[in-house]
């Protein structure tokens, strides 16, 4: 058994930056296919066991304290674990797989363009409508606490697998919270983003589950990796403080 | 309490016989028992409450995939009932069962308890029905052995009639009364209100709107009519043109937010404050005395009703007065009762029209337990 797990993006862009960020480190990762799935390691750095899974089960591992560190979206981290303190650290946000988490409304909507709108909307489509105004969204967790921010109440959650932006469009939602790069999928679906709308600018993380078993192995290699990764930064002395 | 509580024999005998207490007290004034099942279907609580009684209601998937809830509240599915049935009013109605609450971020709280209450439906006189139902709360904690309690009341209304009495557009008017409860947040709409609130301005003319919506043809309506749209957009463009709020008036409403304090001398202080602003009020604050009236005819020594105006229930439908009765147990402060007035819960369940109603729930575990950390 490997001291220390670390999960990486196990396809798409994501994976992709990964690789180039370690390779700009010096580490060469050896990718096997092993029985239990994939599997991979860093050359000269045996006691890290390296995992490849999608980036959503990156953050419920690390929340679950599964794996000791593990690259995802910020966006998922937060929407897996609303209060970080205590579950998660992160230890560096590293530049690539930016995306921001939007509240978008259509751009019918003329006279809509902040927050204070909407929660004029919500309140009055309730009452016109005799229902409350429906968000799609991927994000429960982040529209809840964002929306509560907002003094917003007359809504409600509409879980959305995927399309979310097709929503309202399709009649499953009248407004959406949706991750958005360049806003060309919003706009080509007659959706604006509101002026105060933005929930979180996100990009990947790279983060410590704080439930995870950290043995005195786990932490020496998290050390030597975060050197390696990072010399400039104390990025280890940062994280080993809201170790247990 | 433990979140999953476990009943033993003594614990369901004095439930059981707080129960029977309580439900005779209803039915000796005219409330007739009444029990909608345990599982629900989710919409009626999700589509008709706001995201808040969402977050605690415990939702699941039947077999087919239709989606259900465990009640989170007693009130909503018996409202909807009277809707279906279109029950005749006044209506009179108790209960006494479980409801279930998610309980997010207190998990020693329980995910269960037992709430006795009455729902007073279509009573036209308003002041009738409001001496009935605090006068029922009252007496429940008195039928349960509960002699040492306090109350806090309110009145979503005193505020919605005080801001009706500004000069200011409808929507603004609207959105102070949706967030009157909140702390913080009307004293900074107050602020955008002196200083702008920065939307973009929009034109001004239906004509020039209608433009700009055919210009956006492509884009989805999502749920809302091109009418509802236009008129919005009007009104908006309206109260962009006249967005000011006389800062002595503004001033007057913040300190009104602050009152709080013993009952009478809280409407003392407020008489005092809508004098200066040169606001009348009279009708509210009558309603307001005749509720001290009441309690005060029922021996509740006044120095223990707490006036606060910027109090609203969590829940999201009350609509006016608004009350809770609290005591202590061995670890502090509870509330063992609450209630009032929610006037707009029929329409939005389906009523045809308005229809007036008003209630109190019971909270009975936490009734025993005050009972057993007070030696009574």
């Amino acid at each position: 058994m490997a001291g220390l797990t670390l999960a990486i993006p196990s396809k798409g862009r994501l994976k992709d930056n990964c690789n180039a960020w370690f390779a700009a480190a010096g580490l060469a990762m050896e990718q096997t296919v092993g029985a239990r799935g994939y599997r991979a390691s860093f050359a000269g750095f045996a006691e890290i066991e390296v995992m490849l899974l999608s980036a959503g089960e990156i953050a419920s591992s690390l929340l679950a304290g599964d794996i000791h560190l593990g690259i995802t979206g910020e966006d998922l981290l937060r929407e897996e674990a609303p209060e970080l303190t205590g579950r998660m650290h992160l230890i560096k946000p590293l530049g690539f797989g930016f995306a921001d988490v939007v509240v978008a409304v259509s751009s019918y909507w003329v006279d809509v363009s902040t927050m204070a709108d909407l929660d004029d909307v919500c309140a009055a489509y309730a009452q016109t409508h005799r229902r409350r105004l429906r968000v799609a969204t991927k994000y429960a967790q982040l529209t809840r606490g964002f929306f509560a921010q907002a003094r917003i109440s007359d809504y409600r959650i509409v879980p959305s697998a995927g399309a979310t932006e097709g929503a309202p469009a399709a009649g499953t939602a009248e407004v959406i919270v949706d991750i958005t790069t360049t806003g060309a999928t919003l706009r080509d679906n007659g959706l604006k983003i509101l002026d105060d709308g933005v929930i979180l600018k996100s990009q990947a993380q790279l983060a410590a589950s704080l439930t995870a078993d950290w043995s005195a192995e786990a932490r020496t290699a998290c050390e030597a990796l975060l050197k390696k990764l990072d010399p400039a930064n104390p990025l280890y002395s940062a994280l080993s403080a809201h170790l247990p | 309490m433990p979140a999953f509580p476990y009943y033993n024999a003594p614990a369901i005998d004095a439930l059981n016989s707080q129960a029977v207490a309580l439900l005779k007290l209803f039915a000796s004034r005219g409330y007739v028992r009444e029990e909608p099942a345990v599982l629900q279907p989710a919409e009626i609580f999700l589509d008709r409450s706001g995201e808040e009684i969402r977050r605690r209601t415990f939702t699941l998937m039947d077999p087919s995939g239709r989606e259900l809830c465990l009640r989170p509240d007693l009130t909503i599915p018996i409202c909807r009932q009277a809707v279906l049935d279109n029950r005749s009013v006044p209506a009179r109605i108790a209960y006494n069962g479980l409801v279930f609450r998610h309980q997010p971020g207190e998990p020693h709280r329980p995910t269960q308890f037992f709430q006795a209450g009455v729902e007073l439906l279509g009573l036209e006189n308003r002041a009738a029905g409001e001496t009935e139902i605090l006068s029922l709360a009252v007496e429940s904690l008195r039928v349960c052995g509960l002699a040492d309690f306090s109350l806090r009341i309110g009145d979503l209304a005193l505020f919605g009639a005080l801001v009706d009495a500004l000069a200011l557009p409808a929507q603004w008017r609207s959105r102070l009364k949706r967030h009157f409860w909140r702390a913080g947040y009307v004293e900074s709409l107050l602020y955008w209100l002196g200083h702008g609130d920065g939307a973009a301005k929009l034109p001004g003319t239906r004509a020039e709107i209608e433009a700009l919506l055919d210009a956006r043809g492509d884009a989805p309506q999502a749920g809302r009519t091109r009418e509802e749209i236009i008129l919005r957009a009007l009104d908006r463009a309206a109260e962009a043109a006249n967005l000011r709020l006389d800062a002595k008036v503004a001033d007057a409403i913040a300190r009104l937010l602050d009152i709080s304090g013993p009952a009478a001398e809280s409407l003392a202080n407020i008489r005092a404050l809508l004098k200066t602003a040169g606001i009348n009020l009279d009708p509210q604050l009558a309603a307001m005395e005749a509720r001290l009236a009441t309690l005060k005819a029922l021996g509740v020594d006044p120095a223990r009703v707490q006036f606060t105006a910027h109090f609203g229930r969590n829940m999201e439908y009350y609509t006016g007065f608004v009350f809770e009765l609290w005591a202590r147990d061995k670890e502090g402060p509870v509330q063992v009762a609450g209630g009032g007035r929610y006037d707009t819960m029929m329409e939005m369940l389906g009523a045809k029209s308005a229809v007036s109603a008003i209630g109190c729930a019971i909270r009975t575990e936490r009734v025993l337990a005050a009972k057993s950390a007070g030696g009574a």
